[in-house]
């Protein structure tokens, strides 16, 4: 999945699952979104499907220094590259 | 420090109606909202009891999505009445916030439909099905859901009480939350109780023979409290709660005074955890007394527990006599809609607010021949114009627990 890809299936999950309005790559998720830690741990789980895989423990600590919608690009395209198949 | 606690809003959703004006239309019509167990495709099909009593209407939430992804059924109810109440009492949005308002309010055992699809996973191997667990469902369906959910809807920061006490959960919310502003420890509380639907609770009352099954094709004939004909109890669901204030700040701000909680008595049988104990109850119903400093005949009406089982009507009856005699009148207001499990309690003391504010008291639903066991009582029979000023609201759980609510009618509540 190319970054266009995944910038496409990631803001559909944030419009249709956590109800973002109009979400910008540089937004602050939460200041501008609401997005609180119970989100963070849904949306893990929604990358985790959409990847098909269990993300490890470590990995997904990594995930809460996610800021913006570019941060959680970053944070996929580093996960998929850490599991080649 | 002593001070006075009033009533100064509440909200039901209930099996006969969520407006107050549709719930007295229902009371003053005689109309059951007992109706056919709904199918929940799983347990409903081994299920004697085909009864249930059922909220079936549509509620307009208007929850966004940030309230609700902590929220399972119960808390939908719960949230919805909390709502209400804060919309009634004109409180300002800097007293809800301050630390002086809390919240007393629970459920019976949370939420049991997010519960089930939790267990729902011990039965299957495959590793999807583990990760199906939300993030958020211990959020959703543990026992305080009810209470944290309004505190966070409403960014309310004073104490949180989550009295879990099956039947009694309401009854103890309202009466816990009296004593935290009587006492100064707050100056208002929300109070009650929300249940949502639930088979396993039918399953397990049906389990102990305790649930009526001989009504199933005439489900408004049932549950028949002190009738001879009673063969148990209904199951239900909805929720109540009330807004408690300090009498004085309540004045200041010119709220609306519904009525004034004067009492609270509450105590534990001290032995087996099912069957009602006359000396437990008795002991309870003089524990209120003594609390709001009464005596037995300034109570004109007895909203009993009621649940319409064999042996629970007939010790609730030698207590009420024990105390009150045949003075007060009596009703069992479960007969109109079930037993509403952890909302009961409230719910009941609103209906007995609504009649009071509406000079009548409803009478027993489908009490047409009394168990003579039962008749030394001053049953309601009939829709009775009263003119009540201090009512009586009981109830009994498993666990042994016993409470009873005295409230005085809100036009006594300024002398």
């Amino acid at each position: 999945m190319n970054r266009d890809e995944l910038q496409e299936k990631i803001i559909t999950i944030l419009e249709d699952d956590f109800e973002f309005a109009h979400p910008g790559l540089t937004d602050n998720l939460r200041d501008d979104h609401g997005f609180d830690s119970i989100d963070a741990i849904e949306l893990l789980a929604k990358i985790e499907t959409m990847l098909g895989f269990q993300l490890a423990r470590a990995e997904k600590e990594k995930a809460m220094s996610i800021r913006t919608i570019n941060d959680i690009l970053d944070y996929i395209e580093a996960i998929q590259a850490a599991h080649p198949s | 420090m002593k001070r006075r606690v009033v009533i100064t809003a509440c909200s039901a959703i209930t099996p006969i109606g969520y407006k107050p004006s549709d719930i007295i239309d229902s009371l003053l019509q005689g109309r059951s909202g007992v109706k056919p167990l709904r199918d929940d495709g799983l347990l409903t099909q081994h299920i004697h009891s085909r009864v249930f009593g059922t909220v079936d209407y549509p509620i307009d939430y208007g929850f966004t999505r940030k309230d609700t992804k902590t929220m399972g059924p119960v808390a939908f109810y719960a949230c919805q009445v909390a709502k209400d109440v804060l919309a009634a009492s004109g409180l300002e949005q800097e007293f809800i916030t301050s630390g002086r308002l809390g919240v007393s309010f629970s459920s019976t055992h949370g939420s049991p439909t997010v519960q089930r699809n939790i267990y729902k996973t011990f039965f299957s191997k495959l590793p999807s099905e583990f990760s199906s667990i939300g993030a958020v469902d211990y959020l959703k369906s543990m026992v305080h859901t009810t209470a944290v959910n309004i505190t966070r809807m409403f960014g309310i920061t004073g104490r949180v009480i989550a009295s879990s006490t099956a039947c009694t959960t309401s009854s103890q919310s309202i009466g816990f939350g009296y004593e935290m502003v009587k006492y100064g420890m707050q100056d208002a509380m929300i109070c009650g109780g929300a249940d949502e639907y639930d088979t396993t609770t039918v399953a397990v009352f049906d389990n102990l023979l305790a649930c009526s099954v001989a009504y199933n094709d005439r489900p408004e004939c049932t549950p028949r409290p002190f009738d001879i004909k009673r063969d148990g109890l209904v199951v239900g669901e909805g929720a109540g709660a009330v807004l408690l204030e300090e009498y004085e700040s309540a004045k200041r701000r010119g709220a609306t005074i519904l009525g004034e909680v004067i009492g609270f008595g509450c105590n534990n049988n001290g032995g087996d955890l099912i069957l009602p104990n006359l000396e437990g109850i008795t002991t309870t119903l003089r524990l209120a007394l003594k609390d709001a400093d009464i005596r037995p005949e300034d109570v004109d009406f007895v909203s009993a527990h009621a649940t319409a089982t064999k042996m629970g009507d007939v010790i609730e009856a030698q207590a009420i006599d024990a105390v009150y005699g045949g003075k007060p009148l009596v009703t069992g207001l479960k007969s109109y809609m079930g037993h509403t499990m952890g909302s009961c309690g409230a719910i009941e003391m609103i209906l007995t607010l609504y009649m009071m504010e509406q000079g009548f008291i409803a009478p027993t639903l489908n009490l047409e021949s009394v168990d003579e066991r039962c008749s030394m009582l001053n049953h309601v029979r009939t829709i009775t114009k009263a003119q009540t000023r201090i009512a009586a609201i009981q109830n009994f759980a498993f666990g042994g627990v016993n409470t009873c609510l005295l409230i005085a009618n809100g036009r006594n509540a300024g002398v």
